[in-house]
């Protein structure tokens, strides 16, 4: 033999020896503790495994309101300060991704000057849009959209890896998708709904004062005329959605106090566990503090009631706060205010120092509250999502199915693997049995290759293994039937041999490549298990470029020269 | 030697042009008709929720469907597997607010109506009416780049003149399979992408293996013409064409049935795509490499005439 087919044969063994060590903690089942120096194994989909699968979504349209709403109240102050008398306009909603407010300026001859104030103070924030008259209106400038979406995705990421962190999920994946898509997969997690309500609650905790004047009885006739001009909650409906859309209904109708905004607390009976009423509440907009001021939330137990709840530490600066907040309100009701809701809205007797304060919790049973307790400590812990997330996609798969469809994918690829084999044998003779090697060879590379790049095997990746056991005979039949071609123009086996080889190299590289470009596209659109599909279909391609082509010559190189070039059986 | 094929076949395929194209034709449009009216998109493009649950106890569908329809829902059920399986897909109809809500609730009156027949609840998809229009979206545009990306990579490995045939039979692979997808009623699903990109690959792969023959003839009989040459391009890799097909035909038919019910529409849309991809390499992409390479010819003719008529 030549010597550089020992040193092609030489590279093939370590090749091969390496890739038997990558798959026998698989094949074998081996556990961690093994003292096998491999110790990875073939990460299962979330199809084949079971799991959660999940694609939110953010709506950047909503937060750009919250946004262009928030920068009112300081423009106007802002304006009132330099002496140009102005107040608070309305949000306009005309365009949805670009909402802009109005500012009233009091005498329309400073409206140059203040819209000068406003570049001054809000530089690369804030674009004016139109003015009328002494009414400016503003947007939100390209830059600051782009920044406020930036650091939404960037938090919720960070937000929601916390919350599942404390949740405790092995090998969890939190990315984001494009500029306004979260995709989360759990494998392996068993309470679905638990894990979906965690990631799902946006946490917001806000503190804000009750305003006591507005009588029980006005509220309840806003809401009845808001009920009439259809604004009306329906069970399934977005709580925070309805919220929105009544306050709104009630600015413009000039119904609520200036500032002020409404929220309700739900009340659940013990007995049924459903909702029963509705509390309104009227309170200042604006929150004097909020949940990013926590420095921790633990789960206690009232002795008396017998009751779990959420028992809240400030950070220093929060605790501060409170306790200016407290002792300025004595008298007053506090409104604790967990993602809109009302949690409870207590009278404050005194000043509260020590920056500790208490989250009770609504009904049902004992167990139900502590469960409840347990993941709302969670999440305000992990902190809140700076941004509402809209589940767009999720898929759930029960560890059962999964196992199912392995089980039958194996079976399957295992007949019709063995009906490639009986034929190649049968039509290609000792030819056929070296494509039998280099066929199992192709697997045990993939399967290498999976182990190695930590690529993940699912039910479309089994698929595409299948598929290219079929693809990859069609190098071997390519090669061949080029070989039996110069065999029948006379050549000697072993310059048939040569030739065929020779010829099909391009062929193989041009039938594989295209095959590539479609596996990249599809990698590119790839979700979850599709992706899977495309990387065992490119890894397979090159495998079989490697293993048909160079193996297989590497084979009949050998068989040649065993046979001193004087029979051929293909 | 073992052969399907004779050594020395002499088919001449140039002859059949007429008489397929007149088939293809027919076929491509009445797929496309198919596509666009009967076509059953998944949940994945339409948006909605499918719920599968199986139990042990024998239940049957009109129980099952009874149930749901006292419980209130808008529910759709089907069985599915094998009868003895107690398996069931239950697709959920509801508006984007409340698609979470009323998939959850279904899961649980089932999990309390059925808890002594063993019921389990498999798998659940929800996709929102947002994420079905960007998954469709999507999967569009990974067919669409794959076939420029093969477009341009046979213009630049052979010449741009067997571009467009290729294309064409990249067209009328998928749109017949999914015109054979449409009338048999068969999903639509983010599978059947990954599968026609499969195709995709699979087909070109056929069609490029006998472009190779053609440049080969090209240069070794260049007194033959083009259709001459094609022809014998196919003859020669005829035994080849057939042996390819049939080897991954095995392997998709045996997938195809004893794989389960999660890939059994993926290697159906494989095994219609080694078919119709096998056809279309020879009675596709070949006739219309021809026509293309001679309105070229008549385009530069014309061309040239223009120039002399100039000068």
């Amino acid at each position: 033999m030549k010597r550089s087919w020992w040193y092609r044969f030489t590279f093939l063994i370590i090749i091969g020896l390496i890739s038997a060590m990558m798959i026998i903690p698989t094949a074998m089942n081996f556990t961690a503790e093994s003292n096998f120096p491999v110790k990875s194994k073939i990460t299962l989909g979330l199809d084949l495994q079971g799991g959660l699968y999940m694609v939110l979504g953010i709506d950047f349209n909503k937060v750009y309101e919250d946004e262009v709403k928030s920068y009112a109240r300081k423009v106007a102050y802002i304006l009132n300060d330099q002496g140009i008398k102005s107040e608070i306009g309305s949000l306009d909603k005309t365009i949805v991704t670009d909402p802009t407010h109005s500012i009233v300026i009091g005498d329309p001859a400073n409206i140059e000057k203040a819209k000068e104030e406003i570049k001054k103070f809000f530089p690369s924030i804030i674009r004016m849009t139109v003015e009328n008259g002494g009414t400016l209106f503003y947007g939100l400038t390209k830059v600051q959209k782009t920044t406020i979406e930036e650091q939404a995705l960037t938090k919720s990421i960070e937000v929601i890896r916390n919350r599942i962190d404390e949740f405790g999920v092995t090998e969890p994946e939190i990315v984001s998708q494009g500029s306004n898509r979260i995709v989360i997969q759990l494998p392996g997690v068993k309470d679905i709904e638990r894990a979906k309500s965690l990631i799902g609650k946006t946490a917001k905790l806000e503190f804000k004062m009750v305003n006591d004047q507005v009588s029980l009885a006005s509220m309840n006739s806003w809401v009845t005329k808001a009920k009439e001009s259809g604004i009306e909650y329906k069970t399934g409906m977005r709580f925070s959605a309805y919220l929105r859309t009544l306050n709104d209904f009630l600015t413009k109708e000039k119904l609520l106090p200036k500032d002020h905004e409404m929220a309700f607390e739900k009340t659940v009976s013990k007995a049924t566990n459903e909702l029963t009423q509705m509390i309104p509440y009227v309170v200042e907009a604006g929150t004097k503090l909020s949940g990013d001021q926590l420095q921790d939330a633990r789960v206690q137990i009232d002795q008396q009631k017998n009751e779990p709840y959420v028992s809240l530490e400030f950070k220093a600066s929060g605790a501060k706060i409170f306790e200016e907040l407290t002792g300025e309100n004595v008298g007053r009701r506090m409104a604790v205010i967990l993602d809109g809701n009302v949690y409870s809205a207590p009278s404050i007797r005194e000043k509260i120092g020590g920056g500790r304060a208490q989250i009770t919790l609504g009904a049902g049973g004992f167990n139900k509250m502590m469960k409840e307790a347990r993941d709302l400590a969670l999440v305000l812990r992990a902190g809140a999502l700076p941004v509402q997330l809209n589940f767009e996609e999720q898929r759930t798969v029960g560890p059962s199915l999964g196992a199912d469809s392995i089980k039958k994918a194996r079976y399957a690829s295992l007949i019709g693997a063995g009906l490639v084999f009986l034929f190649i044998l049968i039509y290609y003779k000792i030819s056929g049995a070296i494509a039998m090697v280099t066929l199992i060879l192709n697997i045990v590379f993939v399967l290498a290759c999976l182990v190695g790049f930590e690529a993940t095997l699912t039910l479309p990746g089994i698929a595409g293994i299948a598929l290219t056991i079929g693809m990859a005979v069609d190098a071997n039949i390519i090669i061949y039937e080029r070989i039996r071609e110069e065999v029948r123009k006379g050549l000697s086996f072993y310059k048939a041999v040569e030739t065929g080889f020779a010829h099909a190299f391009w062929t193989i590289i041009d039938a594989n490549i295209t095959t590539a470009l479609a596996g990249l596209c599809l990698l590119n659109f790839g979700t979850g298990p599709i992706r899977g599909f495309a990387v065992t279909l490119l890894i397979g391609i090159v495998s079989t470029v490697y293993s048909s082509y160079f193996v297989g010559k590497l084979l009949f190189e050998f068989y040649m020269n065993k046979t001193e070039g004087q029979d051929l059986s293909i | 030697m073992m052969q399907i094929i004779k050594k020395d076949i002499n088919i001449k395929f140039s002859r059949h042009y007429v008489v397929t194209a007149i088939v293809s034709l027919i076929l491509v449009i009445g797929s496309l008709v198919g596509l666009f009216t009967k076509m059953d998109y998944g949940v994945d493009f339409r948006g909605g929720a499918e719920i599968q649950v199986k139990f042990q106890n024998d239940i049957k569908l009109p129980l099952l469907r009874k149930v749901l329809k006292e419980e209130g829902f808008q529910v759709q059920a089907q069985q599915i597997g094998e009868p003895g399986n107690h398996e069931f897909l239950l697709k959920v109809a509801a508006n984007e607010e409340n698609l979470n809500a009323v998939t959850e609730k279904v899961s649980g009156v089932l999990n309390k109506d059925f808890k002594s027949d063993g019921i389990e609840i498999r798998k659940v998809d929800i996709v929102g009416p947002k994420a079905g229009a960007q998954l469709r979206l999507s999967g569009f545009q990974a067919m669409l780049w794959a076939l420029v990306a093969i477009m341009v990579y046979i213009g630049l490995r052979f010449d741009f003149k067997y571009s467009p045939g290729a294309i064409v039979a990249l067209f009328h692979d998928v749109s017949i399979i999914l015109g054979i997808f449409a009338f048999t009623g068969t999903e639509f699903t983010l599978q059947t992408v990954a599968a026609l990109l499969a195709v995709i690959g699979y087909s070109v792969n056929d069609t490029v293996i006998v472009y190779d023959r053609v440049r080969e003839q090209e240069q070794k009989f260049s007194h033959l013409s083009l259709s001459e040459q094609i022809d014998n391009a196919i003859n020669e890799t005829l035994s080849r064409t057939i042996l390819t097909s049939g080897t991954t035909l095995f392997i998709s038919v045996t997938m195809f049935l004893f794989g389960g019910l999660a890939i059994k529409d993926f290697f159906f849309a494989i095994s219609l795509g080694v078919l119709v991809g096998t056809y279309s390499s020879i009675y596709v992409a070949a006739p219309v490499t021809l026509a293309t390479d001679k309105l070229l010819r008549w385009w530069s003719g014309e061309a040239n005439e223009g120039q002399g008529a100039k000068a």
